[in-house]
């Protein structure tokens, strides 16, 4: 059987998560590997959700916000963009393929960008194969 | 943990959900899991015996928690919420799993789309586990308002308001209300004059006790929330005149459009060609009660382009929808003013949508305009005539029904502008904290069932500044706009959402990260006890605050660790 990445997409209420609706409402077709959850604002984007969700066997994590300048609350986006690379920084540091972890920016009339987002990221990990962060931890445990 | 009774429903949507996922098999799936004890699949859970079905079963099931796997939970979280609350559930002990929006509309294959929508009905019975009753804060809702934009739509909205009785502030940035329909002579279909509607307004509009009009003004700044917003208002005309702050409930944005600038087709020569000129120019003419070219002189054959700008792959996609019957009343006014001349429409469609249109382009035909089709993707070429020519200009024109390139003679060219957003649109849009489309029109909450509310609560909109549209259309959005808030100013009351973020003291190290990182000012630091705490009416609970808090003292209400990790795991597993 092929290798299906799971995608953990962690979506801003304001715009992404509305863009990723648009994407329905235009019926744009893309690849059903994201598993989309749903924070008011990026910045609400704890980097303990991420590394949780690596924990747990996602392939990739997919963090989108609203574009910088269109935060709903100002500013979030901005802390989300210099948090980022901390935390990208850190996974760096403990082996995690960096475009495992992917931040992008998609408006709430960006139905298409989110589309072609999921798929590229779907196609990259495709090419990265499994995550083995899971495993890893498993065997760690065992071993301990 | 001990897991709480759950009732989980998978809406068919008709077939929007079912043509793609197999929804028993999701039922089948959720009934299995932890805290499950009634899973169904049924037709249309927003209707009415959908909804009745949760209470039902809330009262003989004794279920404490709900999830409805359906549409976006921006389509209907507030219906399902009311359905728990008319069972005496606290409303926030529910979740939704999109599997419409985010799954059955996006994906072809039936398996895959089925297991996706499992994993995400997983997730939401793993997150509503750890759902904590909460309640909902009331405020008062201040009965003024603040219309941004002077045009036909600010106006009439001013005026709904003002004669309910209420107070409203009309912020226009030009020095004389109007906004463009101040720039038109007549109106189609009927061939009212702009003129009339426009006196009737602005004359009201001054004379109301209750408006409150400033012109050449902006708004500066907009805080606080819905019921309770200040503005901040500056003077555009004399900066020494200083801010106002003004008390307001509810905005509406009526800022207008604005016309395409036809030197960005450079094939039709405007600017160039002196006898090429626009819609609003002509306006401007027939307003001066004299149609003539440049050379001064009546145009014995007048043309008018549609599409300029519109419904085109380079410039904007959309129909800007007014101009097709503003060319026919060119036609009739041009006629009416020069008996002798001769006009040609030259069209792509003719869009003839409107109530009594129809029966205008009729009438456009009988009084000998010559109508010739062009195709979409296609232009007509207009070149300057040769001399000796009996005419200005020349335009050629492969015309689709005769299937013939032809040449036609023109003096006068009106290029049919459409209609673009302002240029200051996102800063307006950053200023009330609203969005804009593709194309820079603004969002409507839903553009069927809410087209005049935001997604910011309290933000209207109302007008062109949505997307293009005709007076007749305008007038009615304003006129539901202020519907919409006069309704919540006789309520009194406001219920806001329970989410917001919360310190708890005993864990607050007194750091003070926090205190910075809030854009709302929401979070106070208490010298006394050395804690942070948030003043919850000022929090709208984008949670940046949580994410930074090293002690983690601060949860976000609803968006809490334990619950997104348990989605999470929902997800994953």
């Amino acid at each position: 059987m092929t290798f299906e990445p799971k995608i953990v997409g962690f979506l801003c209420n304001w715009c992404s998560y509305t863009g990723a609706d648009l994407a329905g409402t235009s019926r744009i077709k893309y690849r059903p590997n994201v598993r989309v959850i749903r924070v008011m604002c990026s910045a609400r984007i704890d980097p303990t959700f991420v590394i949780k969700a690596l924990a747990e066997g996602a392939d990739g994590v997919l963090i989108c916000g609203c574009h910088p300048g269109d935060c709903h609350y100002t500013e979030g986006n901005y802390k989300t963009m210099r948090r980022y690379p901390l935390l990208k920084r850190l996974l760096a540091d403990y082996g995690i393929d960096d475009e495992r972890v992917r931040l992008e920016w998609v408006s709430a009339s960006e139905g298409k960008r989110f589309a072609d987002i999921v798929d590229d990221m779907t196609e990259r990990l495709c090419e990265l194969g499994p995550s083995l962060v899971k495993s890893a931890l498993a065997t760690d445990a065992v071993e301990r | 943990m001990e897991e709480p009774r759950i009732g989980v429903y998978v809406c068919n949507c008709g077939t929007n959900i079912a043509k793609v996922v197999d929804c028993d098999a999701v039922a089948e799936f959720a009934a299995k899991l932890p805290g499950v004890v009634v899973a169904r699949s049924y037709k249309y859970m927003c209707s009415n015996p959908g909804q009745e079905m949760i209470v039902q079963d809330i009262e003989e099931q004794s279920l404490e928690r709900v999830v409805v796997a359906a549409c976006s939970p921006r389509m209907h979280e507030q219906t399902f919420r009311r359905a728990l609350e008319t069972a005496g559930l606290n409303p926030y002990l529910f979740e939704m799993a999109n599997i419409r929006e985010q799954c059955s509309w996006v994906h072809d294959d039936g398996a895959i789309a089925t297991e996706k929508a499992q994993a995400l009905v997983h997730a939401a019975v793993n997150r509503v586990a750890r759902h904590e009753p909460l309640e909902r804060m009331s405020v008062d809702m201040c009965p003024n308002t603040l219309v941004i934009g002077g045009g036909i739509a600010g106006m009439t909205a001013a005026l709904e308001l003002a004669d309910a009785g209420k107070r409203v502030y009309l912020v226009e940035k030009q020095d004389h209300l109007g906004g463009n329909i101040a720039r038109v002579d007549l109106t189609a279909p009927y061939l009212d004059s702009a003129r009339d509607i426009l006196t009737y307004l602005v004359t009201r509009v001054l004379e109301h006790d209750n408006i409150e009009v400033m012109t050449e003004s902006r708004v500066e700044r907009l805080d606080g929330f819905v019921g309770n917003f200040k503005a901040t208002l500056g003077s555009l005309a004399n900066a020494a005149d200083g801010n106002a702050a003004v008390d307001v409930g509810s905005v509406i944005v009526c800022t207008g459009y604005k016309e395409f600038d036809a030197a960005r087709i450079t094939h039709y020569g405007y600017g160039k060609l002196p006898n090429v000129i626009t819609s609003f120019e002509l306006e401007r003419m027939l307003r001066q009660g004299r149609i003539e070219t440049k050379e001064g002189r009546p145009p014995q054959f007048v043309a008018i382009v549609h599409c300029v700008g519109s419904r085109s792959e380079e410039y904007h996609s959309y129909c800007s929808r007014v101009c097709c019957m503003t060319a026919l009343k060119y036609a009739h006014e041009v006629k009416s003013a020069l008996p002798k001349s001769y006009v040609s429409d030259v069209y792509v469609d003719m869009h003839a949508f409107g109530k009594g249109c129809e029966d205008f382009y009729r009438q456009s035909s009988e009084v000998k305009t010559l109508f010739l089709m062009y195709g979409r993707g296609e232009h007509p070429v207009i070149r300057k005539a040769d001399p000796g020519d009996e005419c200005g200009m020349l335009i050629e024109v492969n015309e689709l029904l005769s299937g013939e390139t032809v040449e036609i003679p023109a003096d006068l060219v009106i290029l049919m502008v459409g209609m673009e957003p302002r240029e200051d649109v996102d800063d307006v849009a950053h200023l009330v904290s609203i969005s804009t489309d593709k194309d820079g029109w603004f969002i409507e909450s839903h553009p069927k069932l809410d087209p005049v509310a935001t997604t910011t609560d309290g933000i209207f909109i109302a007008g062109a500044c949505q997307a293009p549209k005709d007076i007749p259309d305008t007038v009615a959005q304003a006129r539901a706009a202020a519907a919409r808030i006069l309704a919540r100013i006789a309520r009194g009351k406001l219920v806001v959402d329970a989410v917001y973020a919360e310190v708890d003291e005993d864990r607050c190290s007194g750091c003070r990260v926090c205190n910075e990182l809030c854009p709302y000012v929401a979070i106070e630091y208490d010298e006394t006890k050395r804690r942070s705490h948030i003043i919850s009416a000022l929090c709208k609970a984008c949670g940046a605050c949580v994410a930074a808090c090293p002690s983690g003292a601060i949860k976000a209400r609803h968006f809490t660790d334990e619950q997104i990790f348990a989605e999470i795991e929902g997800v994953l597993e």
